[in-house]
C-alpha cells in the first residue's frame, strides 16, 4: 500500500531521468573557464608524479581551473573508483597516468558518457575507445637513448669488446616498459648478435627481465641474483636499466657485491640519480622534463576549454587496440655527467647539483 | 529516546552500524554539496565496492568459524586471469567463462579447506601460503600481463539492467525491483509479527512496527528513485544485483540453516559443537570452499569492471573484507557476526572512502582515516562489551541528553563457581 | 612432635563465591617441620583454603586471619606469599614445556646483574639444586623431554630456590606412577630433616598414611577435625570415616524405579590416552544400564569416569583400543557423536563452561542445537518451533530466565545445566549419561536436576550418573559402579551401598576390593 503510495509520488513528481548528459566530446565546444579538471595518477613511487602532482594543482589554478588531482595509493580499484569520483563532480577533462592502463575501460567510458574528454598522460590507456589525446616523451626514442648510451658508455671504459652485459625491464603492466624495451633492444640486438655485447646471465627476454611494480627492492633482488650466478669471475661491464630507480637499485647490489660500477642507464633525472651521475657512479639518464609534460597536458586542457583542438604531432602510432590515439610525443634528452650542466640548466633543483 | 530504542529493537550494535552509515551519508551529502547522492555516484559506490563486500560474506562466515583468509584477493587474481586466458583463446562464451571460475575457485577452496580443516594447519598459515600461491599463479598464468577480456563478460562488473516497456523516464526494471524489494519487506515483517504473537512471544508495540516498516520502504523506494533516474542506460547495477542475491541466500543460511547454525556453533565454542554431533572438521571445510569460491565471483565482478584482468588485482583486498567484517561487529574469537552487519560494515568503509575521494582527499590521508575509524568502531565495541552498555549509539544518545545508555546493562558473569577448566584443559592436552 | 612450634595458623577462614559458601569457619593450624595432609572430598574446599593462603584470593576477599611465623599476613599476591617463603606447587604444573630445567627453575626469578642474566651463577645454582631434589640431568633438557615425576621434581627445586618455608603440594602424585610417587614422597621426608614444612593435599589414603605427621579433615567448606597420625593411631578407614561421615545433607524427591531389560552395554571397553601411548584410561571395562534404572558411577577425580564416558559417547575422549558396545542386545559402533546421538546416547559435560555451552548462544538455540534436524523442514530452521520448543523445556524444567531469547552466558550455574538438560532431553535419548550433573550447583537447583533425572528414569530411560559427591550418587542411583585408575573395581546395589564401602572400592585395586 505505501509501496503504491509512493510510487504515484514518483510518477507525479515526474522528474524521472534528467537529460544531464552533453553531447559535448572531444572538445569541439569548448567549456566554462572554472571547470573542474580531474588529474588521476598512479602510486606515489616516484619523484616525477610526486613533482607532477605539484605541476599540475599551481598550472591549472593559475589557468583558472579547479583541479582534483589524485595518487591512487590503493592500486588500480582506487583508481577506477577516482575517476568515477572526478566524473560524478562533473570534471570536464580527465587526465589519466594509468597505473594499469587495460584496467579502466569502464570508468573512461563513464567520464565520456557524461561528456567529460580524456587525455592519457605519460602512459597510454589500452582496450577502450573512450580516450581522446595521448601526451607523452617518446617512449621509443628513450630505449633508443638508453641502448646508445649504455653502448657509448662502455667504449668509452673499454676501447673494445665483447662487453659484459645484463638487461632489465620495466613493469610488464605498464605499457611503457615494453616500448623502452623495444627502443633498446633495437640499438643492443644487433650487437648481441655479433658479439660484440655477450648476456652473461642468458636473460635476453623481455619477460625474463622485468621489474614487477617497477620496485626497486625486486631490481636489487634480481641483480644479487645474477652477480652470485654469472659474475663470480667475470668483470660486469654494463646494465642496462630503465629508470633511475632500478638503476640505483643495481649500483646498490653491485657494490654490496664488492665489484666495481658498471655502465648503467637510466631515465628520468632523479635527484639521487643526478647525484650518483655527478659522483661518477650511474653513467646516464634521460631528461623527460615533468615541467614539460605538465605544461604540455595543460596547454591541451586549455585548447579544450577553448573549444579548439589540442595540437598533435603523431596520429599514427598510438593503436590501443580499439582506436589510434592521436598524440603529441615531446623528445627525451639524455644526460651524462659530460652534458649535465647544460641540461639541467632550467631546472631548480637539479642545476644546483651539476655546478 | 525509548522510542527510538523500541523502534531500532534489542540489537543495539545493528542499531548503532546502521545509524553510523546513515549519519556518514548525511555528513557527506553535505560536505559534497549534494554529490554523494547522486544516480551516478551511488551506482559507482556499488560498483566500485560489490567485489569487497561479496568477500566480505564469505569472510564473515570463515570469521564466525573462527578463522581468518588471507588468501581472498590472490584467489580473485588467479581465477580473474585463468578466465580471462581461457576465454581469449579457447573462445569460450561469457556464461561458460563464469561457470569455470567459480569451479576453479570451488577448486581452490577444496584445496584450502583440506589443509585448515582435515590436516589442522591454521586458516591463518594455510591462507598466507595462499595469499602467495596463488598471486604467483596469476603471474606466472598471465605472464604478469594484463588480459583483456570480451565486451559481454564486462556485464557481471559493469552492466545495467535493459531498458524495457514504456518509456517512463525511468529504468523500468528498476522501479519492479524496488517494489518488489519494499512488497517483500512489509510482508515478511508483517507475518514474522503475527507469528510470534500465535507463539505468545514478546512482539513490539503495533507503532513501533508500522513506523520501522515506513522507514525501511521509504529508504528501498529513495534507493530505488536514485537508481532509476541516473543517466538513460544505467539502473542498479548488476554487481549490485548479484551481491542482493549473495545476501538474501547468505543471510538465510547463516542464521535459518542447520549448517549456519554449526558455523556459529563450531565458532563460539568447538568441543561444545563437537559433543553437540557437530562435524566441526566438515563446517570448517565448507566455510573455507565457501570463501574461495565467493572469491573466484569477486574476482569475475572486477575483471567485468576493469575490462581486463591485471597481475595485480585484488592485493589488499583481504584486508578490506576483513576490516569490513569487524566493523560489522565480528568477534576476532569467532562466534559472532552477521551477514547484513558486515555489509553495513563494508558500507561504512566505502562510503568513507567515496566521500572523501568526492572532497578530494589525498589517497594517503584517506587510509588514515579509514584506519582510525576501524580502530575506533571496534575499540567502542569492546568498550561497550566491558560496560555493558550499548556501543556508539548509547554514547552518542547520551551526549544528545538522554540516559539511553543504561538499558542495556550486562549482567556481570557468573563466577565460575568450583568448575575446574584447567582440570579439563590439562586433559585435553 | 607436640611441643614444636606452630608455623602457620589460620583462623577462621570463610570464603563466599557469589551464591556458594566455599569455606566456612575453617581453621588450621601447622606445626614447623612437620608433614601436615589435608583430607576431603572433590569440592569439599582443600585447594580453596590453599589459594587463600598461597594469596591466589588477596587478603579482604575472605574473612579470617592468616597467622604466618607469629604475625598476621596480608598477602595480595601470590609473589607476596613466595616472599614470605610460602610456595604452592599446583596440581597442573607451571613449567614452560620449552624451555630447559635451568630456565624453568630460574623463571621470573633470574639471577642477574643490572638486567643481564647470569647464567653462569644459574647453572652453578641449579645443579646444586638439582642435586637437593635427587635430579640428575643436564640442566639445559627442555623440561618437556622429561617425565612427568622429574618435572615435578624441577617444580620442588624451584620451590627451594625461592628459599621455601612452607611447601604446599596440592595433589602432587596424582600423575605419576608407583616409583615416581615413593620418590617423591621420600623427597618430601627429606625436606622435612632439613627444616621445610609441608602441607600436602592428596586422594591417596595410603600415601597419606605413610607420610603425614597431621591430618586435618575438611568437610563441606568446614573443617572437621586434626589428627595426629602417631598418637591417634590414624589408618585409611578413620580417614575415610571423617571424609564421609554426616547425614545426608541433600534432600532427593520420592521415586520408585520402574526397571526393565539391558538396555545398554558395553564389553571389554579399552581407550588409550590420546597422547600418552603406553597409558590406558579405561581398562577392559564391563557395565550396564538397565531401562528405567539410574546408575551412578563413583571414583576419584582422575580415576577415569569421564574418560570412560566421553569414550562411549562416540569415541570423543582419547584412542579407542578394543571392546564392544550393545543397545537392546545388539552391537552398535559409534565412532562419532553423531552416531552416538542416532544409537539413543546424549551426554552432559562435566564441564559447562568449557564442554557444554556455547556462552554466546542464547536459551533457545542451546535448546535445540543437538537436534537441529527435528525442527528443519526442507533447509529451513523453524524458528518459531525453535522459540516453542525452548519455552516448552524453560517451563517445565522451570529454567529462571526472563525469556528464551535470554544468552546463555547469563544464567546462573543451576540454570545453565538445565540448559544443557532440555538440549538433551529434546534430543529424546534412550540412554543419557550425566558427567557431574549438579556440580557448582546450588542446592535447591541439585533438587531440582534429581527430579529431572527421576523423570526420566521413571518414563524408561537409561541414566548414567558420574558424581563425585558420594551421597549424591546414593541417594539417586540404582546401582553403583566404582572406578580407580581406570578399572572398574566393584558394583553394588542400593541397599548394600555405603560411603564407607564405596570410598574403599574407589581407593584400591579390585584385588582387594570385597565386592
Amino acid at each position: 500500500m505505501a509501496a503504491v503510495a509512493a510510487i504515484a509520488a514518483l510518477a507525479l513528481s515526474a522528474c524521472g531521468r534528467s537529460d544531464s548528459s552533453s553531447s559535448a566530446s572531444g572538445g569541439t565546444s569548448g567549456f566554462a573557464q572554472n571547470s573542474l579538471i580531474g588529474v588521476a595518477l598512479p602510486q606515489k613511487t616516484s619523484e616525477n608524479w610526486v613533482l607532477a602532482e605539484g605541476l599540475f594543482n599551481d598550472g591549472l589554478k593559475n589557468a583558472g581551473f579547479k583541479a582534483d588531482v589524485e595518487f591512487a595509493n590503493g592500486g588500480v580499484s582506487d583508481q577506477q573508483n577516482q575517476i568515477s569520483s572526478m566524473v560524478t563532480k562533473g570534471a570536464k577533462v580527465i587526465v589519466v597516468g594509468a597505473i594499469d592502463g587495460s584496467q579502466l575501460g569502464t570508468q573512461l567510458k563513464q567520464a565520456k558518457d557524461a561528456g567529460a574528454t580524456v587525455i592519457a598522460y605519460d602512459r597510454l590507456v589500452k582496450n577502450t575507445d573512450a580516450v581522446d589525446y595521448y601526451v607523452a616523451y617518446d617512449n621509443f626514442k628513450v630505449g633508443v637513448l638508453q641502448g646508445q648510451a649504455l653502448l657509448d658508455g662502455m667504449k668509452a671504459k673499454k676501447p673494445t669488446g665483447p662487453y659484459n652485459v645484463e638487461l632489465f625491464a620495466g613493469s610488464p603492466d605498464d605499457a611503457n616498459a615494453k616500448v623502452f624495451w623495444d627502443g633498446a633492444m633495437s640499438i643492443l640486438q644487433p650487437k648481441i648478435d655479433d658479439g660484440t655485447l655477450k648476456v652473461v646471465s642468458g636473460q635476453k627476454s623481455f619477460d625474463q627481465a622485468v621489474t614487477q611494480g617497477w620496485k626497486a627492492e625486486n631490481a636489487q633482488k634480481r641483480m644479487d641474483t645474477l652477480l652470485a650466478a654469472s659474475y663470480n669471475s667475470t668483470t660486469l661491464d654494463g646494465v642496462l636499466s630503465p629508470n633511475d630507480t632500478l638503476a640505483r637499485a643495481i649500483i646498490t647490489s653491485v657494490k654490496g657485491a664488492g665489484k666495481p660500477v658498471p655502465v648503467v642507464t637510466g631515465q628520468d633525472s632523479e635527484v639521487e640519480s643526478v647525484k650518483s651521475i655527478m659522483a661518477g657512479e650511474q653513467y646516464s639518464t634521460i631528461n623527460k622534463d615533468t615541467r614539460n609534460l605538465v605544461s604540455q597536458a595543460i596547454d591541451m586542457v586549455k585548447k579544450l576549454q577553448a573549444g579548439q583542438k589540442p595540437d598533435v604531432n603523431d596520429d599514427k602510432s598510438y593503436n590501443n587496440g580499439n582506436k589510434v590515439v592521436p598524440a603529441y610525443l615531446l623528445p627525451p634528452v639524455i644526460v651524462t655527467k659530460a652534458n649535465a650542466k647544460d641540461a639541467y640548466a632550467n631546472d631548480p633543483t637539479l642545476s644546483k647539483l651539476t655546478q | 529516546m525509548d522510542a527510538l530504542k523500541k523502534l531500532f529493537g534489542g540489537n543495539t550494535r545493528q542499531f548503532g552500524m546502521i545509524f553510523a552509515l546513515v549519519a556518514l551519508i548525511v555528513l557527506f551529502q553535505i560536505l559534497t554539496g549534494g554529490l554523494t547522492l547522486t544516480p551516478d555516484n551511488v551506482i559507482n559506490l556499488f560498483n566500485g565496492n560489490s567485489y569487497i563486500l561479496i568477500l566480505a560474506i564469505g569472510m564473515v562466515l570463515v570469521i564466525i568459524a573462527g578463522h581468518i583468509d588471507l588468501s581472498v584477493g590472490s584467489v580473485a587474481a588467479s581465477v580473474g586471469i585463468i578466465v580471462a586466458i581461457t576465454m581469449r583463446d579457447w573462445h569460450l562464451p561469457s556464461g561458460v567463462g563464469i561457470l569455470l571460475g567459480l569451479i576453479i575457485g570451488a577448486v581452490i577452496g577444496v584445496w584450502q579447506g583440506f589443509w585448515v580443516a582435515y590436516v589442522g594447519i591454521p586458516a591463518f598459515i594455510v591462507t598466507l601460503a595462499g595469499m602467495l600461491l596463488f598471486r604467483g599463479l596469476n603471474q606466472f598464468i598471465g605472464q604478469s600481463n594484463t588480459v583483456p577480456v570480451p565486451k559481454d563478460f564486462t556485464y557481471i562488473g559493469a552492466g545495467y539492467l535493459p531498458e524495457i516497456g514504456p518509456d517512463t523516464g525511468y529504468n523500468n526494471l528498476t522501479l519492479l525491483l524496488g517494489l518488489i524489494g519494499a512488497a517483500a519487506v512489509v510482508y515478511f515483517q508483517l507475518r514474522a509479527r503475527r507469528e510470534a504473537k500465535a507463539l505468545g512471544a514478546e512482539v513490539p508495540d503495533q507503532w513501533v512496527t508500522v513506523t520501522r516498516l515506513v522507514l525501511i520502504v521509504a529508504a528501498i523506494l529513495y534507493a530505488t528513485y536514485l537508481f532509476a533516474t541516473g543517466r538513460p542506460g544505467t539502473s542498479f547495477p548488476i554487481p549490485g544485483i548479484i551481491l542482493g542475491v549473495l545476501v538474501l541466500i547468505y543471510g538465510f543460511v547463516s542464521s535459518k540453516t542447520i549448517i549456519g547454525r554449526h558455523i556459529y556453533a563450531v565458532g563460539g565454542n568447538r568441543h561444545a559443537a563437537e559433543l553437540s554431533g557437530v562435524q566441526s572438521k566438515k563446517v570448517n571445510f565448507l566455510v573455507m570452499m565457501n570463501m574461495a569460491v565467493l572469491a573466484a565471483l569477486a574476482g569475475m565482478v572486477f575483471v567485468g569492471r576493469s575490462t581486463a584482468s591485471g597481475p595485480f588485482d585484488g592485493t589488499g583486498w583481504e584486508l578490506d573484507a576483513i576490516a569490513a567484517v569487524f566493523i560489522g561487529g565480528a568477534a576476532v574469537t569467532g562466534g559472532v557476526g552477521t551477514v547484513i552487519g558486515s555489509i553495513v560494515g563494508g558500507l561504512v568503509m566505502a562510503v568513507l572512502n567515496n566521500g572523501l575521494q568526492l572532497l578530494g582527499v589525498g589517497a594517503d590521508l584517506t587510509q588514515m582515516i579509514k584506519g582510525i575509524v576501524l580502530l575506533l568502531a571496534v575499540a567502542f565495541d569492546v568498550y561497550s562489551k566491558i560496560q555493558g552498555r550499548p556501543s556508539i549509539v548509547g554514547l552518542l544518545m547520551r551526549g544528545i541528553g538522554g540516559n539511553g545508555g543504561n538499558g542495556n546493562r550486562g549482567v556481570p558473569a557468573q563466577p565460575d563457581e568450583t568448575t575446574k577448566t584447567t582440570e579439563v584443559l590439562a586433559r585435553e592436552s | 612432635m607436640a611441643d614444636q612450634p606452630v608455623i602457620l595458623q589460620m583462623q577462621s577462614i570463610t570464603k563466599e563465591f557469589p551464591g556458594v559458601k566455599a569455606l566456612s569457619n575453617v581453621s588450621l593450624s601447622v606445626k614447623a617441620g612437620e608433614i601436615h595432609a589435608i583430607c576431603g572430598e572433590n569440592g569439599a574446599g582443600k585447594s580453596t583454603l590453599m589459594k587463600v593462603l598461597s594469596g591466589v584470593y588477596p587478603h579482604g576477599s575472605y574473612s579470617g586471619d592468616i597467622v604466618y611465623q607469629g604475625e598476621i599476613q596480608e598477602f595480595k599476591d601470590i609473589r607476596a606469599s613466595e616472599h614470605a617463603g610460602i610456595v604452592i606447587i599446583h596440581q597442573e604444573l607451571a613449567l614452560i614445556p620449552e624451555l630447559s630445567i635451568m630456565e624453568n627453575i630460574f623463571l621470573g626469578n633470574e639471577p642477574a646483574k643490572r638486567g643481564v642474566i647470569d647464567w653462569k651463577e644459574a647453572r652453578r645454582r641449579s645443579i646444586d639444586l638439582m642435586a637437593r631434589v635427587g635430579l640428575s640431568e643436564d640442566p639445559d633438557t627442555p623440561v618437556k623431554d622429561i617425565g612427568v615425576g622429574k618435572q615435578q621434581l624441577v617444580e620442588i627445586a624451584k620451590a627451594l630456590n625461592k628459599s621455601v618455608r612452607l611447601l604446599i603440594l596440592d595433589e602432587p602424585t596424582a600423575a605419576l606412577n608407583e616409583s615416581d610417587s615413593q620418590h617423591l614422597l621420600d623427597l618430601i621426608r627429606g625436606l622435612k630433616g632439613r627444616g621445610i614444612t609441608s602441607i600436602i593435599i592428596s586422594h591417596k589414603l595410603n600415601e597419606i598414611e605413610q607420610i603425614a605427621d597431621s591430618i586435618t579433615i575438611i568437610r563441606d567448606g568446614k573443617s572437621i577435625e586434626t589428627l595426629d597420625v602417631k598418637a591417634d593411631g590414624v589408618d585409611e578407614d578413620r580417614i575415610i570415616k571423617g571424609m564421609v561421615g554426616r547425614a545426608l545433607e541433600s534432600r532427593f524427591p520420592d521415586h520408585t524405579p520402574k526397571i526393565g531389560e539391558v538396555l545398554f552395554e558395553a564389553r571389554n571397553w579399552t581407550v588409550q590416552h590420546p597422547t600418552v601411548p603406553d597409558r590406558l584410561v579405561c581398562k577392559h571395562s564391563d557395565f550396564f544400564v538397565r531401562k528405567g534404572e539410574i546408575v551412578g558411577f563413583a571414583g576419584l577425580m582422575g580415576a577415569g569416569r569421564t574418560e570412560l564416558a566421553r569414550s562411549i559417547f562416540g569415541h570423543s575422549y582419547g584412542k579407542f583400543l578394543e571392546g564392544q558396545t550393545f543397545m537392546h542386545g545388539r552391537e552398535v559402533k559409534m565412532h562419532t557423536v553423531p552416531q552416538a546421538i542416532d544409537a539413543g546416547l546424549g551426554y552432559v559435560t562435566e564441564d559447562r563452561k568449557t564442554l557444554g555451552l556455547n556462552l554466546l548462544d542464547d536459551i533457545k538455540s542451546t535448546t535445540v542445537a543437538a537436534a537441529l534436524k527435528k525442527i528443519t523442514k526442507g533447509l529451513v530452521v523453524d524458528m518459531n518451533r525453535e522459540y516453542q520448543v525452548a519455552e516448552e523445556y524453560r517451563r517445565s524444567l522451570r529454567t529462571k530466565a526472563p525469556n528464551v531469547d535470554e544468552g546463555v552466558s547469563k544464567l546462573s550455574g543451576g540454570n545453565q545445566q538445565k540448559v544443557v538438560l532440555a538440549k538433551w532431553m529434546f534430543t529424546d535419548p534412550e540412554l543419557l549419561i550425566l558427567d557431574e550433573p549438579t556440580r557448582g550447583i546450588d542446592v535447591g537447583a541439585k533438587y531440582e536436576i534429581y527430579g529431572i533425572i527421576q523423570r526420566l528414569a521413571s518414563q524408561g530411560k537409561g541414566v548414567i550418573v558420574i558424581s563425585s559427591e558420594l551421597p549424591e550418587l546414593l541417594g539417586l542411583s540404582d546401582r553403583i559402579y566404582t572406578i580407580f585408575e581406570g578399572a572398574i573395581t566393584g558394583v553394588l546395589d542400593k541397599d548394600e551401598a555405603t560411603q564407607e564401602n564405596l570410598m574403599k572400592l574407589m581407593t584400591q585395586a579390585r584385588k582387594n576390593a570385597a565386592a
